[in-house]
């Protein structure tokens, strides 16, 4: 390889390169700098201001409250969508008439966008007129709050989730149990291996790269959620809903205060990057 | 060929002349509130100022204060021209947002504002946001379903208490299509969330809507005052259910449809029926704000200043427009074909007590209305965190409407607000 040759993989390279530092790491970089400074109001203008919104940050209930919450919706909707996701590209990649039909159906959540998904699932479970209660009427239960109930939002930004994000990790799933060679699911079969046998045996190991995949893209996908909670309950009632995402654009975007707003978000950065190292490590040790 | 020269010419020339005379007229764009008919009193001021073409951006009231934070916090030079609701004057001024307007106004026009709203622009002795309205509250009521109620309507001077509001609200809610769910509802308040219309319950029954030092809440908002007043409120929504808690449709526009008794809500609404009066087909009639029993009468009040971006590129335009639209002319277009609101110009509100058309039918209200507006107006809290304070009660609010504990509720929102006060502390 001659010395020019040598730069040409750089040279493709380049573009992502290029795009990944002007739309990822110069953004982080900059929230990373704007939570060291603040705005004087007593002299106008930014200000230096060092550790001083982190200290704020970590002193502050309601950032704990919404670090709360995120939490638990973490844990409850992670599970759930990849579990539903696995379930779904198991039915998927089976071979029964009109697998193609169920293929195309269970994919039109992925092309909605996430404003009108969630703009129809709002006027669904309104607690007054929607569909859901409607239905809920009709068959002899009472109306249900959705969405105005502590107890109840944030299930139902779990369902609207789900719906959404499930298709698009069935791809994942389907795209990684159709590479696992048929070869290797008939031997197992020979040897005597159930079907239970056969997929926690051979296919669940064979689909570790996926899962792992998907494990973290969905859990930093759930991480920055935000359409949902901005469009259907602002983070109330009582908090109940508001996930560290939207707390940061009320912070940042409502009262102005871009200081604390980054400060929560490079706080979340480095709580995502060690779940997803919890995440790697779990699985590795696994394998 | 001579021809064919002479017309080479004068559409070269044209080609040339018209661009450059379209450029003469300088743009600004004013980010306003609600969406406010606008159109007509640009028109008038885009006539008499050639050189000017103002365009508008109109967003939802909570829209108006994040593109403000967004847009002036960044240092955008857009918008030029701002709507500024009054309370939050402070707080942009402490910010370094609005340009200074001193020298946009005569002293003629500055004696014939109210004295409060000049007082509520101006910041460290700079005016920084020009009064364009003031505001005031009414009882709205639909009389054919009072009269089919079997209720006495009341008289415009009439003021009931809130005891009797939800009294008859109670006779008025009615499912009248037997389905299992009501479609004929008692009483609301049109800003059903919002401070500005809901401080009376509170500071009717001796509350404050801030500390003095206009930074503590904790004490005052989750006093005895609040949980009462709130409890009212709560019960409207959640006991008794006269008051609808979706929001899908608008108190408002309940009302105009003919499915809904009673509401609280502002003047401008009888500006939205003569607009409407062809699709309205039932009577209806005010009367003045109510109060507690065993409180004190109370109104809410506050105002819409306009203001000027400091970053904008053509303050000179900017001021000339936001001189015209707070006073004299520009201030009565304003009122009588753009927002609707009370004007806070002395010489117009003078002219509800003075002309004619305010004599009798749906004018007169405007009449009282321009009276109640001096009945013990309450305004809202002064406070340089006022923008937090008020998104956190909305909240606080929306919470307590759908069945929140309202003691547990406004506990939280102290803690919230506490701690965005932090800042403003030192």
């Amino acid at each position: 390889m001659t010395g020019r040759e040598r730069y040409i993989p750089y040279l493709f390279l380049l573009p992502a390169l290029a795009l990944i530092i002007i739309f990822n790491l110069f953004p982080t970089i900059a929230t990373l700098i704007e939570s060291l400074h603040g705005n004087s109001l007593v002299r106008g203008g930014r200000v230096f201001v060092g550790l001083g919104n982190f200290n704020r940050v970590l002193n502050d209930p309601v950032f704990w409250k919404s670090m709360q919450v995120t939490g638990l919706f973490s844990i409850l909707v992670n599970p759930i969508q990849v579990a539903l996701a696995l379930g779904l590209a198991l039915l998927a990649n089976s071979k029964v008439r009109g697998i193609t039909v169920f293929r195309s159906i269970y994919l039109l959540p992925v092309a909605v966008s996430i404003n009108v998904t969630t703009v129809v699932w709002g006027l669904m479970l309104n607690s007054e007129g929607g569909l859901i209660n409607g239905i809920l009427n009709l068959v002899g239960i009472e109306r249900q709050p959705f969405l105005i109930s502590p107890s109840h939002a944030l299930w139902s930004i779990i369902i609207l989730a789900t719906w959404k994000g499930v298709p698009l990790w069935t791809l994942f799933f389907l795209a990684g149990l159709q590479g696992i060679p048929q070869t290797v699911l008939e031997a197992a079969r020979i040897d005597g291996a159930g079907r239970w046998q056969s997929f926690r045996f051979v296919t669940l190991p064979l689909l570790r790269g996926v899962l792992l995949f998907v494990l973290v893209a969905d859990t930093v996908a759930n991480f920055l959620l935000f359409a949902p909670v901005l469009l259907l309950t602002r983070g109330g009632p009582q908090l109940s809903t508001n996930l560290v995402m939207y707390e940061t654009y009320r912070r940042g975007f409502v009262y102005g205060d871009l200081g604390v707003s980054s400060a929560m978000l490079s706080l979340m950065l480095l709580l995502v990057f060690a779940v997803i190292g919890v995440q790697f490590t779990l699985l590795r040790r696994r394998a | 060929m001579h021809i064919r020269y002479i017309v080479l010419m004068t559409v070269a020339l044209l080609l040339v002349v018209a661009p450059l005379a379209a450029q003469e007229a300088t743009t600004i764009t004013w980010l306003n509130c609600c969406n406010w008919p606008s159109e007509e009193v640009i028109a008038e001021f885009e006539a008499e100022n050639p050189d000017i073409n103002v365009e508008v951006e109109t967003v939802d009231f909570n829209a108006l204060f994040e593109q403000i934070q967004v847009r002036l916090g960044g240092g955008a030079s857009d918008p030029d021209v701002l709507s500024v609701d009054v309370p939050v004057t402070a707080g942009y001024g402490l910010r370094g947002w609005l340009l200074p307007l001193d020298d946009a106004f005569s002293d003629e026009d500055r004696a014939d504002w109210l004295p409060a709203a000049l007082a509520a622009g101006t910041y460290n002795g700079e005016l920084v946001s020009a009064p364009v309205s003031t505001s005031t509250q009414l009882l709205f009521i639909n009389s054919d379903l009072f009269e089919a109620a079997g209720i006495e309507v009341p008289g415009v001077d009439d003021r009931l208490t809130y005891e009797q509001v939800a009294d008859i609200a109670a006779q008025l809610t009615q499912d009248t299509d037997g389905d299992g769910i009501t479609d004929q509802w008692g009483f609301s308040w049109e800003q059903t969330v919002r401070i500005y219309q809901l401080q009376p319950l509170a500071v009717g029954l001796g509350g404050q809507s801030i500390g003095d030092d206009g930074l503590t809440v904790d004490g005052v908002i989750n006093s005895q005052a609040w949980i009462d007043g709130f409890t009212f409120y709560s019960d409207m929504f959640n006991e008794s259910r006269v008051a609808p808690q979706d929001d899908t449709i608008g108190t408002s526009d309940l009302f105009w449809s003919g499915k809904m008794g009673m509401m609280i809500a502002g003047p401008w609404n009888i500006n939205r029926y003569l607009r409407e009066a062809d699709d309205i087909d039932f009577d209806w009639t005010v009367a003045r704000h109510p109060y507690f029993e065993n409180g004190e009468v109370t109104t809410p009040t506050g105002s819409w200043h306009i203001g000027v971006n400091i970053n904008s590129d053509s303050p000179d335009e900017a001021k000339r427009f936001v001189q015209w639209i707070s006073t004299g002319a520009g201030a009565e277009a304003w009122w009588r074909r753009g927002s609707g609101d009370f004007p806070a110009q002395q010489s117009v509100l003078a002219q509800f007590q003075t002309d004619e058309e305010f004599d009798e039918g749906v004018q007169y209200f405007l009449r009282v209305a321009a009276d109640e507006a001096t009945v013990n107006p309450d305004p809202r809290a002064v406070s340089p965190g006022y923008l937090e304070y008020e998104q956190i009660l909305q909240d606080a609010f929306q919470d307590i409407r759908t069945g929140a504990d309202v003691e547990e509720s406004l506990n939280l929102a102290v803690t919230r607000i506490e701690s965005e006060m932090v800042k403003y502390r030192g």
